[in-house]
């Protein structure tokens, strides 16, 4: 045991042993939240360059080209243009004149964790979050997901290349989530999308309260005022935290502070390595949420749900944050009773950050149809929103939330190729994604499915036919 | 006279149950749904609250108010046929719900009309949305496996949006459905058909498709559960069974011969199984065109091409309950028409599509035809697009002939902070 302490300090360091007490070189200090404890194994697919042609191209990045060219090498955009040169024996793949976006990205799943068939196992004890404490910072959603949820295959098929698993929201600090891409695997490592930043969950408002009024022995606050207290008493043990580990790095310090799991994650996030996605539907709440971030110096990277987001624009775009919002659900509980359809075209308008998010394997499949859903109410405000800037509600931005905006959720040079052909303009229902590309290879054929295309849990039942 | 009339109409509430004018909407492309395909500028003529006809570019009669749609395509107004519309406003909030009921004693003849409101804000939103008709159905009952009667709903603006009652009586049956009052659906099969045959011929439900409120003979009361079983046995209105597995759909077609009754499956994820069957018995399907997933492991075979497999054997589909409970009575219109739209993304041929959420619904529950034949009350809808895109907004209402208000709180609410919206 305590060599295997002394090995994972020592990885921890950076260093080959504890050589602290040599002031004159101090080690490297990798502070523990940077260190990832669940590394991915992914692998792209099977993969050929490609020249993609003929193709009526929405970018993601609020560009439209009616007849377009793509060409990918080694999983990356080389170059995107009106025509290029066709380099020799590339494989040519004709678009027909369909519509090409990038790959969909869904910033808020519960895939893996929310699987369907529900049971028994579900009510009494759901992965979904772990309710032992309003704190679970020290949690990770990957050490939960069940790669066989039809859901990953069901979003794949639907164009999502790129998902974010969160944890829910019963929990204020609800712990890690995990990006990855919708792909066969058995186990979630194979999935994870190597390199992208560590995100987080958090939750205001009624449903952390109404988890701890319900638990029969309170152990958490039963308020909002009480949540806000709670998370601000976390921060600020977390910044006596994180300044003691900043005082070991700086060779101030004799020893590192010990380890505590929760207190590393909410390090992180006021050191700015962990993004916070934060479960909020009122403007006070989220407000006040700002309010909080100020105070301890970090950034709200998105807020979730966020149905009253539309009444506060200019504070979101003044912290910076995004805003993660369903088409049109609304209603169904007292906070989301203000719930507008265009909610998303609003913020977009006010130059605010807007991603949809599905939060349901179910709406998690037509992504883009959620952002047609706002347009269509923002149409009938006499606002008109094309194309061009509607795919951003479900890649370029959606990728800012993730903090992959360099990388992935846009179509150009030096870009991860995540693409998808449409038979149709993404944004109408009678759309289907014919080609899912992720990272050059093709994860999906309409035409010609992959094996594996069905769960493990769908083999040898009645369904529809899947190979 | 007409003066009198106008001066009248001025000072009523914004609309009133029937235009006193005829309209006359033209350059229409309109789906009468009497032909299996739209009419193109088309002149539909209205008055007193009816169709009076829909032809090819004529012009509007002397005295009519005219309305232009510019091409625009009309359809009758959509009937969703499976919502908790006025039964229900926050599910959070329990003192907002009536769509249960825990009282000894009342099962099938569970009686939802007094609890429906008519100022619901979803109410506004789904007419907002093109809905002009929804059933309305209760959830359970303390007398397994009965939820109660639905109601057939018609949402005129106003204090009535009450078609009738005793649409049909709902049964809900599967696996863990009624785990304290009957455990496996064996038993929950086995106390149906003992109520059925229990259940004297002739009875009847709360109101039935004629507005028929009892007979006052020896029958049994009207608004018991014996009169409404007895209307089912009468053949009057049909049992809507709520169930998915196959064995279970396979029961209710069985059933529906030993007791000669009608029966509608309700939800359905594996009645795709047994289409034949369906269609040989007459057994309508009303489908969630969302569902694809193993939602339970009573419908692990729902699939998106269900609606076109059903309707290709001759199977009578509708829609309802169209991305479940958060969105079948929040979103009843928006969420039915983009079911219909996926639906025909998976091979469900554009008018069947659209009959499953006009003509069908009233096949299934009365109230009029679904049609803009000559005749049918004026309940049409004019869209700015396909209406069978979720990016398509109604743009004109009317329901009995004359239009209704769209405006609804979400609406306001985008009005009210839109000046926040304005580009920096």
């Amino acid at each position: 045991m305590t060599t295997r302490i002394a090995r994972r300090l020592a990885a921890l360091l950076g260093a080959s042993m504890l050589a602290v007490s040599l002031p004159a070189a101090p080690p490297r200090v990798v502070a523990p939240w940077r260190v990832d404890p669940f590394p991915s194994t992914y692998r792209p697919l099977p993969r050929t360059d490609f020249l993609l042609t003929d193709a009526a191209i929405l970018d993601g990045a609020g560009h439209r080209l009616d007849h377009g060219e793509i060409l990918v090498r080694d999983g990356k955009i080389v170059q995107i243009a009106a025509q290029l040169p066709h380099p020799a024996g590339i494989r040519v793949i004709d678009a027909q004149g369909r519509w090409v976006t990038p790959g969909i990205i869904d910033v808020h799943t519960h895939n893996g964790t929310f699987v369907v068939p529900l049971t028994d196992i579900d009510k009494d004890s759901s992965d979904v979050s772990e309710l032992d404490n309003p704190n679970v910072a020290d949690t990770w959603i990957e050490t939960a997901i069940n790669v066989q949820d039809t859901g990953f295959s069901r979003a794949l098929e639907g164009g999502v290349t790129t998902m974010q698993v969160l944890p829910g929201s019963s929990p204020i600090f609800g712990g890690r989530s995990v990006i990855v891409h919708p792909i066969a695997a058995t186990h979630v490592a194979a999935m994870k999308v190597p390199g992208a930043p560590q995100g987080f969950k958090m939750a205001c408002g009624e449903n952390p309260k109404s988890q701890d009024a319900d638990a029969h022995d309170i152990h958490g606050p039963t308020s909002r005022q009480g949540e806000i207290a709670f998370i601000r008493e976390a921060f600020m043990a977390a910044q006596d935290y994180r300044d003691a580990w900043d005082r070991f790095a700086a060779g101030k310090a004799a020893a590192p502070p010990k380890r505590d799991l929760k207190l590393e994650a909410l390090a992180g996030i006021l050191a700015g390595d962990i993004r916070v996605n934060m479960h909020c539907y009122r403007s006070d709440d989220m407000a006040t949420m700002l309010e909080v971030a100020h105070e301890f110096d970090f950034t709200i990277g998105s807020f979730h749900h966020a149905a009253e987001a539309y009444k506060i624009p200019a504070l979101l775009r003044q912290a910076g944050t995004c805003a993660a919002v369903w088409g049109d659900w609304w209603g169904f509980k007292m906070e989301a009773l203000d719930g507008v359809r265009a909610n998303a075209a609003l913020l977009d308008r006010a130059g605010v950050c807007v991603t949809m998010h599905s939060d349901s394997a179910i709406t998690g499949q037509r992504l883009a149809i959620e952002a047609a859903k706002a347009g269509g109410a923002a149409r009938a405000l006499g606002i008109e929103v094309p194309p061009e800037r509607m795919i951003r509600w479900v890649t370029s931005n959606p990728a800012r939330v993730l903090g992959m905006a360099d990388r992935i959720g846009t179509l150009a040079p030096g870009y991860d190729a995540d693409l998808v052909i449409w038979s149709a303009s993404p944004f109408s229902i009678y759309a289907r994604a014919d080609l899912v590309v992720i990272d050059g290879a093709v994860a999906y054929a309409r035409a010609a499915p992959p094996p594996h295309s069905s769960s493990d849990f769908e083999l040898g039942r009645i369904g529809a036919p899947r190979p | 006279m007409r003066l009198a009339l106008v001066a009248s109409l001025a000072l009523a509430p914004l609309c009133s149950a029937a235009s006193a004018e005829p309209i006359a909407i033209l350059h229409a492309r309109a789906w009468t749904m009497t032909a299996a395909a739209p009419i193109e500028d088309a002149t539909i003529l209205v008055d007193a609250g009816r169709i009076v006809s829909v032809v090819p570019a004529a012009a509007a009669p002397p005295g009519a108010r005219v309305i232009d749609a510019g091409g625009r395509t009309v359809t009758p107004g959509l009937v969703d046929s499976a919502t908790q519309l006025g039964l229900i406003e926050v599910s959070s909030a329990a003192a907002t719900r009536d769509q249960s009921s825990e009282a000894h004693g009342i099962g099938a003849g569970f009686d939802i009309r007094s609890a429906l409101n008519p100022n619901s804000a979803l109410v506004a939103l789904a007419r907002a949305d093109g809905v002009t008709g929804a059933l309305s159905y209760p959830q359970s009952s303390e007398e397994a496996p009965f939820a109660g009667e639905a109601a057939l709903l018609k949402l005129r603006a106003g204090d009535d949006i009450v078609d009738h009652g005793g649409a049909a009586v709902v049964v809900m049956i599967g696996g863990n459905k009624w785990p304290k009052d009957a455990g496996s659906r064996a038993a929950q099969w086995q106390m149906l058909r003992r109520a059925l045959g229990k259940a004297a011929d002739g009875g009847h439900a709360a109101g039935g498709h004629d507005h028929d409120h009892g007979r006052g003979d020896d029958g049994p009361p009207p608004g018991s559960d014996e009169a409404a079983l007895g209307a089912v046995r009468a053949g009057r209105i049909p049992l809507a069974i709520f169930t998915d597995r196959e064995s279970d759909i396979r029961e209710a077609i069985r059933l529906a011969g030993d007791f000669a009754v009608p029966v509608v499956i309700m939800g359905g994820g594996e009645a795709w199984r047994a289409a034949d069957a369906l269609a040989a018995a007459h057994i309508p399907v009303v489908l969630d065109p969302q569902a694809n997933m193993p939602s339970s492991f009573d419908a692990l075979g729902n699939r998106l091409d269900a609606a076109a497999i059903l309707q290709r054997a001759g199977v009578t589909i509708a829609f309802g309950m169209a991305g479940g409970p958060i969105e079948e009575s929040y979103n009843s219109g928006l969420d039915l028409r983009e079911g219909a739209g996926l639906a025909v993304a998976n091979g469900l041929p554009y008018a069947e599509a659209l009959r499953a959420i006009t003509v069908n619904p009233h096949r299934l529950w009365g109230g009029g035809a679904g049609t803009l034949a000559a005749g049918e009350a004026a309940d049409l809808v004019i869209w700015d697009g396909d209406p069978l895109e979720p990016s398509t907004n109604a743009a004109m209402v009317l329901i009995d002939g004359a239009p209704v208000p769209t405006d609804n709180r979400q609406r306001a609410l985008e009005q009210r902070y839109l000046p926040l919206a304005d580009p920096r």
